[in-house]
């Protein structure tokens, strides 16, 4: 723009092994998940078709619905240990809701996102308001929550719910099933809102510096509020998603998946400290943990070896992330 | 002459493919300090940060005693004795002095456990050939930033450095605190330690540098002795012209009042502030560190508490303790800590400009990019920014652009009043020249400018009118007509530091016990 450094950039077509390189380490995440899909389509033929495509889609929908509130909770600087276990209270009080009343069947939706939005106010509220760490008080939510879940099920889950409570889950519109269409429009949504609105240009700003974003007239409070108020919400619809595929209300629904949706974050090249990371990273990193699970699913390996190879590879993924950022300087 | 300590051999650096530096040479001697000059982004850190290690170069070489340092490895170049004091300091704040200086090379008793009072006592010898106070028991937070930094050359020299470079080590800390950091440049010069010191400050230059090197758009345009350059061949050199009417004229102010504030009680300060600004008038605000000024500018715009008063703009009553609302009303505020507060570092340029009027460049919440990337990229350009392009992150900018960003963010609309702390801390000459162009100007078209600077000339010369502050209340005010007085500069310094005109010289050792309690209670924060 002003001076006269903008007249050296490599154009983009130049199709030198210095740019095919840099733009390797530039995608390195890209590039491993190819060669996950590589090598597992080679090992089995079932891998690659349509129909397992869709399976993992199906199976990302919930963890996506929390990772995407997970972001916004990250890119702050905060963290939201709660999600898994207000999947499991939004999920118990949707199937009291339901149970012997098919016909309130939209009610217990509409239940379930109110009881996650609830939790989340009180997240935010805590962290804004009250200056609690995030840590700390999503912490209180992830025990109070899971013992609430276990107070409205007395204990014991709640099962024979009417069995148009499955057809949230199950319902295929255009041939793609409800909670698949649910984690497309939140995926395009929220990347929309977090890059073309001033919505989101305040969540990065309040991540990267609170201080700077206040002096330019971010409400930091609100903001803050805001993104927890989200991420619950977002995991209240994930509960009742979950329990409609089970048609039930198991009370430890959901139980740790806020580790998976916080590793794909952070896969997705988001920094814990805030203000670095985006919604199609995260989407990347969502589909890169459940490719796994369900490449290692078709290749019969056991649930424990399962573990420890997600694990090695959300380490390995992140590692040779953070290696070539240092390269990029 | 021959003892060569370091010597730095064509160095050339791109980021992203723009140069830089292009090839520079350039050798210390022991004993000897080297001025570094240059304009901000001419590459004066980036050639510290390779010469310390902590950036590869693309090319070139650097020799600690005629042995090749490996690129781009800090520890080699550390147990080499070559110690960087960086622009920004990084202590580790909640440990005590002599943790710091003895963190990585512990002392230990025989039992294999940390012998603390060792330490302790050796800390004590350390910083007592700096011939400064500090008590080595204090937590690293509660001193003020130029003990801190102090600390921290007492870290790297006592370590055995025979290299020091000093990255803007005045930039942020106060008159008084310059002086000490003279005397222990000054006295590590005579260990023999090489040093290599950026300033932007052209006594500083003269009061301590043996020789100069100036760098000019990444190659190295002057190195010769002090003696044999002049300060206009310096100042020539840095920026390529010659520097006409450092001091813009002040136009007239106008006679409407803009910013009114009556009995505002800054949260942590007893005594309520009341003063008036007009239309088009500078008015600066003088004192000593911690006098208050940067409280008082933060609570006129909302960031920090009042508890009382009032505050009109135009006429219009501004809400108290509500920085969104001092934008509706045309207030801004370029704070004195650009990285900290000013800037946020990870957005790009464009995203930074947009902050502050966010709703301005959208449509129900949606960002319009033609248009916020047409009024930034103007507002941006008013003030000659140096970057690779509005994409370019805020935090890879140099020091002195930052700042045109922090100021130049708020000239996408209209605004009545604008505060502005330390307006040129770090900002090269050519630069800080056209920040006072920039202020004149605003002035000019009507604004009402605050101003608080510890730059005495700044203060002078820049304002139609200055109110002096002391422990959070107005403790003078001095119009035009003072401020061209001979003795002006006396009178400000006495108002400051509370000592009535007539008391005999015999007091000053007073001002300084005061300025220091001042100074830790502001860095306490
Ligand atoms: N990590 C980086 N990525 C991209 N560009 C960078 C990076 N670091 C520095 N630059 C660019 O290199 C140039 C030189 O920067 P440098 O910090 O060395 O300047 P400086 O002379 O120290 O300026 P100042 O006086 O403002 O501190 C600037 O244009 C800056 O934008
Ligand atoms: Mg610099």
């Amino acid at each position: 723009m002003t001076t006269q450094e903008s007249a050296t950039r490599p154009a983009a077509w130049h199709l030198s092994w210095p740019w095919v390189r840099d733009q390797l380490i530039r995608h390195s995440m890209v590039v491993v998940m190819l060669l996950i899909i590589a090598y597992f389509s080679y090992r089995s033929a079932r891998f690659g078709t349509l129909d397992n495509l869709q399976t993992i889609a199906i199976a990302a929908a919930p963890f996506a619905l929390i990772a995407l509130g997970q972001t916004l909770v990250i890119l702050t600087g905060g963290i939201d240990l709660s999600v898994g276990s207000v999947i499991a209270l939004s999920a118990m009080a949707a199937a009291a809701t339901v149970k012997d009343h098919p016909e309130r069947l939209w009610l217990s939706v509409l239940v379930a996102m109110l009881v996650g939005l609830a939790a989340g106010a009180i997240n935010g509220f805590l962290v804004s308001k009250v200056n609690v760490p995030p840590f700390i008080a999503t912490l209180g939510m992830l025990t109070t929550a899971s013992g609430l879940a276990y107070v409205v099920g007395e204990g014991a889950p709640i099962n024979g719910l009417p069995q148009n409570f499955g057809e949230i889950a199950n319902n295929q519109i255009f041939g793609l099933q409800i909670p698949v269409i649910v984690m497309i429009v939140g995926i395009v949504a929220l990347a929309l809102i977090m890059k073309r609105t001033s919505y989101g240009m305040r969540v990065y700003a309040v991540g990267g510096n609170p201080v700077a974003a206040q002096i330019a007239g971010v409400k930091t409070t609100r903001i803050l509020f805001s993104v927890y108020a989200l991420s619950g919400l977002l995991a209240g619809l994930s509960g009742v998603m979950l329990a409609s595929r089970v048609i039930s209300g198991p009370p430890n629904l959901g139980e740790g998946y806020e580790l998976d949706a916080i590793a794909a974050v952070v896969i997705g090249g988001a920094s814990l400290l805030g203000g670095r990371g985006s919604i199609l990273g995260t989407a990347l990193g969502l589909f890169l943990i459940q490719t796994l699970n369900n490449g290692l699913d078709i290749l019969v390996v056991p649930a424990y070896w399962q573990s420890v190879i997600k694990g090695a590879l959300i380490v390995a993924a992140v590692t040779v992330d953070v290696w070539s950022a240092k390269r990029r300087v | 002459m021959e003892d060569v300590a370091l010597e730095c051999r064509d160095l050339a650096k791109a980021f992203g493919g723009v140069p830089v530096l292009k090839g520079v040479s350039l050798a210390l001697r022991a004993g000897s300090v080297t001025a570094l000059a240059g304009e901000n982004g001419a590459g004066k850190s980036t050639m510290m940060k390779i010469a310390s290690g902590q950036v590869k170069p693309d090319r070139g070489q650097v020799l600690v005693g005629g042995v090749p340092l490996p690129h781009g490895d800090p520890q080699a170049a550390h147990r080499h004795g070559v110690a960087i004091i960086p622009q920004e300091l990084a202590p580790i704040m909640d440990m005590k002095v002599y943790e710091n200086l003895f963190i990585g090379r512990e002392l230990r008793t025989r039992a294999g456990l940390l012998d603390r009072r060792a330490m302790a006592r050796k800390a004590r010898e350390i910083l007592d050939v700096f011939g400064v106070e500090i008590d080595p028991q204090a937590t690293m937070r509660r001193l003020p930033v130029g003990l801190r930094q102090l600390v921290e050359i007492a870290k790297s020299t006592s370590g055995g450095a025979k290299v020091l470079l000093l990255d803007e080590p005045s930039s942020a800390i106060s008159e008084r605190e310059v002086e000490r950091l003279y005397a222990v440049v000054r006295k590590l010069r005579e260990q023999g330690v090489a040093m290599l010191y950026t300033t932007h400050k052209m006594e500083e230059i003269r009061a301590l540098a043996d020789r100069v090197v100036v760098l000019r758009d990444g190659g190295l345009v002057e190195d010769r002795p002090i003696d044999d350059i002049t300060d206009d061949e310096i100042v020539h050199a840095m920026i390529g012209r010659e520097l006409q009417d450092f001091f813009p004229e002040l136009h007239p102010r106008g006679e409407e009042v803009a910013l009114e504030v009556r009995g505002l009680h800054v949260s942590g300060y007893p005594s309520p502030v009341d003063l008036t600004v007009r239309r088009g008038e500078i008015l600066g605000l003088a004192g000593l560190v911690g006098a208050g000024r940067t409280e008082l500018l933060e609570a006129i715009f909302g960031v920090r508490r009042s508890t009382e008063g009032v505050i009109t703009v135009a006429g219009k009553q501004v809400k108290r303790n509500s920085p969104a609302d001092a934008i509706t009303h045309g207030m801004a505020l370029v704070p004195e800590d650009r990285k900290g507060a000013g800037a946020v570092l990870s957005m790009n340029v464009l995203d930074n400009g947009s902050l502050p009027r966010l709703s301005q460049f959208t449509l129900g919440g949606w960002l319009r990019q033609r248009n916020r990337t047409k009024k930034v990229g103007a507002a941006m350009e008013s003030v000659k920014l140096r970057s690779r392009g509005l994409g370019q992150q805020v935090g890879t900018l140099s020091g002195g652009n930052q700042q045109k960003v922090v100021l130049a963010r708020w000239l996408t609309g209209s605004v009545n009043v604008l505060l502005l702390d330390e307006p040129t801390r770090g900002v090269d000459v050519g630069a800080r020249s056209e920040i006072y162009r920039i202020i004149t100007e605003l002035a000019a078209s009507g604004m009402a400018v605050i101003m608080a600077s510890s730059d005495m000339p700044e203060i002078l010369s820049l304002s139609h009118r200055a109110l002096v502050m002391r422990g959070g209340a107005v403790a003078g005010e001095l119009t035009r007509d003072d401020l061209r007085s001979p003795d002006v500069q006396d009178t400000i310094f006495r108002l400051a530091a509370g000592l009535s005109r007539h008391k005999g010289p015999d007091s000053n050792a007073q001002p300084t016990a005061l300025a220091t309690k001042l100074a830790t209670k502001e860095d306490g924060r």
